[in-house]
């Protein structure tokens, strides 16, 4: 026979999404905020935590966004009037961009959630994890949340990630959220050649 | 070698949808054709087609070593000095490839003639690999053809043995140009083949692969180890930021050597080693002082897909030429030899055949057949289904 025994798909009937992310990780809680006076009024956390992970959140902010040579680029990533300067040493000549921070994840909520004082009004079933999630401790890190140009209502992590569609109590691997140093990216490398022809296979 | 008039599968337009080839139609007019298909006897297949055609690869595969070491030849093929000696060492190192097409004059009675290589971007591998294969299947099950009917087309098979025997970075990305629908099906085939062997696949626009530290890296900024990319070798080596090819540590399927093989410029250095060659055409790099193209032969720019930019005179002195954004750079000629003419029936028109014939790693690995209404296949060429049966249909 010259024909191939058996030609199947698998992916393309239909479309399917594989999921790429830790298997058997625990997934942790936390929160998903604008701003601090959002979640004030949730009632999870006292207003003095929620300034406090914005604050700590805004710390990283300048550490953890991506970087961008021009405002333009940044622009493409994050839409316009969402882009900002970065701050640099001293010694640098030209500017660095870097998107506005749209938001916050709040981690390490269930060690606090523990300690009883802070716990407000919190909502039945809420955080209602299994006994070792109780006991255990988030290594989700408290971290700025952005949002790309193409998808405005998706809270996403300085790495892309998407966190969460709106605010409040969020299950998360800590993976997939863990902050990374910001880098100075470049898009755009390929596809200027493809945009002056008209096919690319053949 | 004929051609064969067939009435097509009720279903075929829902099936096509469901497996994604949404391309089925170019402009509104057909590109899958599956009102006839072209029949072969086993003996053609395997003496005219896919003997030659491992011969040819052989040829062209002993002569990549000797273009890399010379510095005449990389520059009559138009490769940027800056990129010598990351092809010298992709090649060097054994860099691996996963496949390649060969574009083929067939008649059915004399022996095939190489018209070019398509080794770095082919495409209609999906259409050739699964489509033609269920075609073949279902119109069998339906009793249309007989169970002894059979195609050469082991593509499918021999491309996910590549796969396993690849030994890919995890997880191993696989790009097109973004809003590109044939590159994209083309590409999801090859990514839904790779998961089949066991690969962690994942698609990026070329237009969102990112540099970091010299470093091509995905959306996230992670690292990109592997890449398989549907774009040509010769656009990516223009492009402002090609000095990161050189300078980033991803593995690139089809390896970087493969730009030599591309190239229009290839058909004159084989013409040159291989002189008179049954399955070559005579060819040569046009020059300042080359005369005008006359009578007999073609011009084809030394980049150039889908016939763009290519010009030929036929005998009788008809001039045939096709528009394209190839003008640019430097021109090939070759002898014409002109495509076979086959009679459908149903439109009532002849129409010229080009066979493409396919390469996995180094075996020859089945054949795909597009028509086009001028002796220039062009984008707009249909591709039609084929069978090997010895007993002569009426």
């Amino acid at each position: 026979m010259k024909r191939s025994k058996k030609a199947v798909l698998i992916l393309m009937v239909p479309a399917v999404n594989i999921l790429l992310s830790g298997c058997g990780e625990k997934s942790e809680q936390a929160l998903v905020y604008s701003d601090p006076s959002e979640c004030a009024a949730s009632g999870l956390s006292t207003p003095e935590q929620c300034a406090a992970d914005f604050a700590a959140a805004q710390k990283l902010h300048p550490q953890v966004a991506p970087k961008y040579l021009n405002k333009s680029e940044c622009e493409v990533d994050f839409g316009p009037g969402n882009c900002e300067t970065a701050p640099q040493e001293p010694t640098s000549s030209s500017s660095v961009f870097m998107p506005m921070m749209m938001g916050y994840l709040a981690g390490n909520v269930m060690s606090r959630l523990n300690m009883g004082s802070q716990r407000l009004q919190q909502p039945a079933g809420a955080f209602a994890g299994s006994p070792e999630e109780n006991e255990g401790h988030s290594k989700v890190q408290t971290q700025p949340l952005y949002k790309s140009r193409d998808d405005r209502s998706t809270f996403r992590t300085a790495t892309n990630a998407p966190v969460a569609k709106g605010i409040g109590p969020i299950s998360i691997k800590p993976s997939q959220v863990k902050p990374q140093v910001g880098q100075l990216v470049r898009r755009n490398i390929f596809g200027q050649q493809a945009a002056t022809r008209s096919s690319f296979g053949g | 070698m004929q051609r064969i008039s067939i009435a097509e599968r009720p279903h075929w337009r829902t099936l096509a949808e469901e497996v994604g080839f949404n391309f089925h139609a170019f402009d509104g007019e057909p590109y899958w054709d599956e009102t006839a298909y072209y029949q072969f006897t086993l003996k053609q297949i395997e003496d005219d087609l896919e003997a030659p055609t491992e011969a040819l690869h052989q040829m062209v595969m002993d002569m990549v070593g000797d273009i890399t070491r010379s510095e005449e030849m990389l520059t009559l093929l138009n490769i940027p000095r800056d990129f010598w000696s990351y092809i010298w060492n992709s090649w060097n190192n054994g860099d691996p490839h996963l496949y390649g097409r060969m574009d083929l004059v067939y008649d059915g009675t004399s022996p095939a003639k190489l018209l070019e290589l398509n080794y770095d971007t082919p495409t209609s591998l999906f259409e050739t690999g699964f489509f033609q294969w269920r075609w073949l299947e279902d119109q069998i099950h339906s009793g249309a053809l007989p169970a002894s009917a059979d195609q050469f087309n082991s593509l499918h098979d021999k491309i996910k043995q590549a796969f396993i025997q690849l030994d890919l970075t995890q997880p191993f990305y696989f790009s097109s140009v973004r809003d590109n629908a044939e590159d994209k099906g083309t590409v999801s085939y090859l990514m839904d083949i790779a998961a089949q062997a066991g690969h962690q696949v994942r698609y990026i626009a070329m237009e969102d692969i990112g540099e970091v530290d010299g470093q091509f890296v995905d959306e996230a900024n992670e690292p990109i180890r592997g890449l398989f990319k549907l774009y040509p070798w010769e656009f990516m080596v223009q492009e402002d930021f090609a000095k990161i090819i050189t300078t980033s540590k991803t593995q690139i399927i089809e390896p970087g050597w493969k730009i030599l093989l591309s190239n229009k410029g290839i058909l004159p250095l084989l013409w040159q080693r291989y002189p008179d060659h049954p399955n070559l055409l005579p060819a040569f790099f046009e020059t300042a002082s080359t005369q005008p193209l006359t009578a007999g032969w073609v011009r084809k720019p030394l980049f150039s897909r889908e016939g763009a930019n290519v010009e030929l005179i036929r005998s009788n002195g008809d001039i045939i030429a096709a528009q394209g954004p190839y003008n640019d750079g430097r021109y090939v000629r070759q002898a014409l030899h002109e495509l076979p003419k086959f009679r459908d029936q149903q439109r009532n028109q002849d129409f010229y055949c080009m066979l493409g014939s396919w390469i996995v790693g180094d075996t020859a690995a089945g054949i795909c057949i597009r028509e086009d209404a001028t002796l220039i296949t062009k984008d707009t060429a249909r591709f039609l289904p084929h069978i090997i049966l010895d007993t002569i249909v009426a």
